[in-house]
């Protein structure tokens, strides 16, 4: 009996990450909707799997996509990790491109180059106001 | 006693069992980013609220993941076993709009599904009589037409092999 690749059943998968202790290792919480048999509503179930991650370029909380390895890399790591999907702290909108932070896209953060001369002469006199000068008592 | 919640039909299993949407079998996980609040993004939430559950019912082995604000646009995204990924934008669609183009995209065609039900079909005989999991009908009582069960009428005398035994001693 050959298995072509993946000695598990899930080949790909998305999780989160929840711990980095491991030397390259992530553990990837799993989440899929399982119906409620009596409710007949979909309920999240956790799964954890760990992931190989051989460059330690995961952070908890980024949203991962796990691959199945051929065969197991040991006991229990059987995925290693294709894709960050979104790192946590730096998510791009992946239709703009774009930068964001929850519902709003983070604007280039330096505008200096985008002042006029008339703000950095207010600017520089709003500053001379602020300058604290040492008083002899 | 009405049932509780806000759109309890969602939780019927003719409700779940009405999704049209069946993924081709390279499709391994579903991903869902939308937003709680803005315009834009109400077309993916009554998708998320109506079609989600359909869609996972007739798709136990997808994985479907969904992830709320962390964008500012909401958009579909799909992982196929090649290792393509299909990013569908659904900003200022309606959830029907959505259901309708993945469809399109990555659902079964008809010819697919009706292909599948006929060689299921072709696996078991309907004219074989036996337990229910397996075959249509139990026993040749239940048809109209046919000898009632003698469980509920008796059989006519001529029929029982009591009498059939006497007949034939005597004779």
């Amino acid at each position: 009996m050959s298995v072509p690749r993946g000695a598990v059943h899930a080949k790909w998968i998305v999780g989160k990450v929840i711990g980095t202790k491991m030397q390259k290792t992530a553990k990837v919480r799993v989440t899929r909707l399982v119906l409620d048999p009596y409710l007949l509503k979909f309920f999240n179930k956790r799964k954890t799997y760990f992931a190989h991650d051989p460059l330690q370029q995961c952070v908890v909380g980024d949203i991962v996509l796990l691959k199945a390895l051929p065969e197991r890399r040991s006991k229990h790591v059987k995925h290693e990790l294709a894709e960050i999907v979104f790192k946590v702290g730096k998510v791009i909108d992946p239709i703009t491109g774009k930068p964001c932070a929850g519902t709003r896209f983070i604007e280039n953060l330096s505008d200096s180059e985008n002042l006029t001369e008339a703000d950095t002469t207010y600017l520089s006199e709003k500053l001379q106001e602020l300058k604290v000068c040492s008083t002899d008592k | 006693m009405p049932m509780k919640g806000r759109f309890p039909i969602r939780r019927t299993l003719q409700y779940l069992s009405q999704g049209d949407v069946i993924f081709k079998s390279s499709v391994k996980v579903m991903t869902v980013n939308y937003n709680t609040s803005g315009e834009l993004s109400e077309g993916a939430r009554k998708f998320v609220f109506f079609n989600i559950p359909q869609i996972q019912y007739k798709n136990p082995w997808v994985q479907i993941a969904l992830f709320r604000n962390m964008t500012p646009s909401p958009f579909l995204r799909f992982y196929l076993d090649t290792g393509e990924q299909v990013l569908v934008d659904v900003e200022a669609k309606t959830n029907k709009e959505i259901t309708e183009h993945i469809k399109k995209i990555l659902g079964k065609s008809k010819e697919t599904l009706e292909k599948e039900e006929r060689e299921r079909k072709k696996l078991s005989h309907p004219a074989t009589f036996g337990p229910k999991k397996y075959h249509l009908r139990e026993c040749m009582c239940e048809i109209e037409g046919q000898v009632p069960c003698p469980a509920f009428v008796p059989l006519p005398k001529e029929m029982r092999g009591k009498y059939k035994a006497a007949m034939k001693n005597e004779a």
